[in-house]
């Protein structure tokens, strides 16, 4: 501590290259600690899947529907405990900037199919007697001030589902979750009665089944069960591809992998740039100081010593770098989630902000930085000559 | 040899067939053949010779800031030759005082933090450093500056916190390499006039490289060096 001093003030001798360099290392930690926190938010989202539940949908692609009637025949494969229709209802809540997930789903089993929604009795008891019912999410309720019995306009972007005016939805109940059992439960969706959409677009077109949800009774036997369901429909019109809600949902966000490489990609270069400035501005200071180290060490500062000074410079640094680094981290992915558009993304991932372990990944990482930039620099000086830096003065 | 041993009882200096070669490229430079030098406790001695001649290599084997080639030197009751550099570092650290011709402050340091920078390698707490750093400044003359950085002192004031700074953790050995060369010749003077209560006052050893013929003139002895050997 008695050479905190020497330190601070050699810190604050060249300010303003002591504020840029902080303000790199800031920069740095900024981006590493937002990037990872949305790569985290885009990979729970991929592994939040139910183990027992499986998703049933067209062979091609999700835009084509089903038959109504493959519901009994999924139901029939030995291993199938329920089965729910689901299908994306693409609605939007009076502007196209308002996105959030809205489906239309078969409301029974339903719930039976996702124990983590979780509603108070008297509103799911609404909910299943009303066809125009809807349930929603807490944060969703909370982030447009919705409550029990107002009534929502949605109208869809999916020209099948559009009928010249917005649907108008009750909303019956709104839905919470256990975070302890059900961690990452998505509580921004809205789920109405696909029986609502049905009957409301009868004549116009034909609401098949967008996916099935199949929960099965022991999840082991999830891939024979797929195989089953899909040699079903093996030879017919409309074959299927049957998968486990995990990788359903990694299909859903099959760029995410791409875009986690690619975040990961930027953050790592940019760290490595910061690196190298950092250490080349350590490495500038130190051999400005070559005589005064020389002095230091005439004076008896052993090597050891002269290398903690300089490595305790640029830990401090890296110090000041990081928490600034954090705060701006935080800031951003608190402000986040209320952007337009931008917002409606993150928001969907639960939990979404600055945790505790990236902070302090963040923080490791900020010091990981100031010692390896700090580290040649306190070599030159710990290497430094008395003798041959005395006679350059 | 008896020389030597009690050279190294009265605390004095003792350089014995001292040689120091360095290597350029793939030039050997003898720079001290064979120099041998005892300086008896309370000494004021000069080092007086051309440029080249080896005198400040002469004084940094003293201080024990470079090593020999081959040969040996003690000061100050210890062989330099066996130290370790870390060893070495410590033994400077509370044997020897340098004073160098460009005084070699610390800028982002004011006076007293200057003076009190060999402090912070002792035990002393910090009230303690800073009262003898103080008192050091009061016997150069500087008290009334401890809080004046380097570029706000003129050229004989920093050397005068730079000589505070050598003396302030009595070692028993002061080496000055030219240092009045920097100076007015009032400032010169103060300095060695300086140099010389230290001497007489307060019993230290000084060896001084000078070039100056007024400076080596306040010295007790004055030898000369030339090409690496004592010429008289």
């Amino acid at each position: 501590m008695k050479f905190a001093p020497l330190v601070l003030k050699h810190l604050r001798k060249n300010w303003i290259r002591t504020l840029s360099t902080i303000m790199a290392m800031a920069v740095c930690i900024f981006l590493f600690c937002t990037l990872h926190t949305v790569v985290d938010a885009i990979e729970f989202g991929l592994h939040s899947g139910n183990a027992g539940r499986l998703v049933t949908r067209h062979y091609v692609s999700m835009v084509f529907t089903l038959p109504l009637t493959y519901k009994q025949r999924v139901a029939a494969v030995p291993g199938v405990e329920n089965t729910v229709i689901q299908c994306w209802f693409g609605g939007v809540y009076r502007d196209p900037k308002n996105f959030f997930a809205n489906f239309a789903v078969e409301p029974e089993p339903f719930l039976q199919v996702f124990p983590e929604f979780i509603l108070p009795p008297e509103q799911k008891e609404k909910w299943l007697n009303d066809v125009r019912g809807a349930i929603v999410g807490r944060k969703l309720a909370q982030r447009f001030g919705w409550r029990v019995g107002d009534v929502v306009p949605l109208e869809s972007t999916i020209p099948p589902y559009r009928i010249g005016h917005p649907f108008e939805m009750v909303i019956d109940g709104i839905y919470d979750t256990d975070e302890r059992k059900y961690p990452g439960t998505d509580l921004n969706s809205l789920y109405f009665h696909y029986k609502y959409l049905y009957e409301a677009i009868k004549g116009r077109s034909y609401a098949g089944i967008g996916w099935l949800t199949v929960k099965i009774a022991n999840p082991q036997d999830a891939g024979k069960i797929s195989k089953a369901i899909d040699a079903e429909f093996e030879n017919s019109d409309t074959p299927t591809k049957t998968e486990t809600e995990q990788a359903f949902l990694a299909g859903f966000v099959a760029m995410a992998g791409n875009l986690a490489l690619l975040l990961n990609g930027i953050g790592l270069a940019v760290a490595f740039t910061i690196l190298l400035v950092t250490a080349n501005t350590m490495s500038i200071a130190v051999r400005e100081r070559q005589q005064e180290i020389a002095v230091l060490k005439t004076l008896g500062f052993s090597s050891v010593l002269v290398m903690s000074l300089i490595i305790s410079e640029a830990l401090l640094i890296g110090i000041a770098g990081g928490l600034l680094g954090l705060l701006l981290s935080k800031g951003l992915l608190g402000v986040l989630p209320n952007v337009p558009v931008l917002g409606d993304i993150v928001g969907t991932y639960p939990n979404f902000g600055l945790s505790p372990q990236t902070a302090g990944l963040g923080m490791g990482f900020a010091l990981l930085l100031g010692l390896a930039a700090g580290f040649f620099p306190a070599m030159t000086g710990y290497r430094s000559r008395i003798a041959e830096a005395l006679r350059q003065i | 040899m008896a020389t030597t041993e009690v050279a190294v009882k009265t605390g004095a200096v003792s350089v014995q067939n001292v040689v120091k070669v360095y290597q350029r490229d793939s030039q050997q430079i003898k720079v001290l053949d064979g120099l041998s030098l005892d300086v008896p406790q309370g000494e004021f001695l000069a080092l007086m010779g051309p440029s080249g001649s080896g005198k400040t290599t002469l004084l940094n084997l003293i201080a024990g800031i470079d090593r020999a080639t081959s040969g040996s030197v003690s000061v100050a009751g210890t062989n330099l030759t066996p130290l370790s550099e870390g060893e070495l570092a410590k033994w400077r650290s509370q044997n020897v005082g340098f004073i160098f011709q460009f005084y070699n402050l610390i800028p982002v340091l004011n006076a007293v933090e200057n003076v009190e920078l060999p402090l912070l390698l002792s035990h002393l707490s910090k009230k303690e450093r800073r009262e003898r750093a103080l008192t050091a400044l009061r016997i150069v003359g500087l008290a009334d500056r401890s809080k004046h950085y380097p570029r706000q002192l003129s050229g004989g004031q920093e050397q005068r916190v730079a000589i505070a700074r050598a003396i302030v953790t009595d070692p028993a050995v002061l080496v000055a390499d030219e240092p009045t060369g920097d100076l007015d010749s009032k400032s010169a003077e103060e300095i060695l006039e300086l140099m010389q209560t230290f001497n007489k006052e307060f019993g230290k050893t000084i060896v001084m490289v000078t070039h100056d013929p007024r400076a080596a003139a306040v010295a007790h002895t004055q030898r000369h060096l030339e090409k690496g050997v004592l010429t008289a």
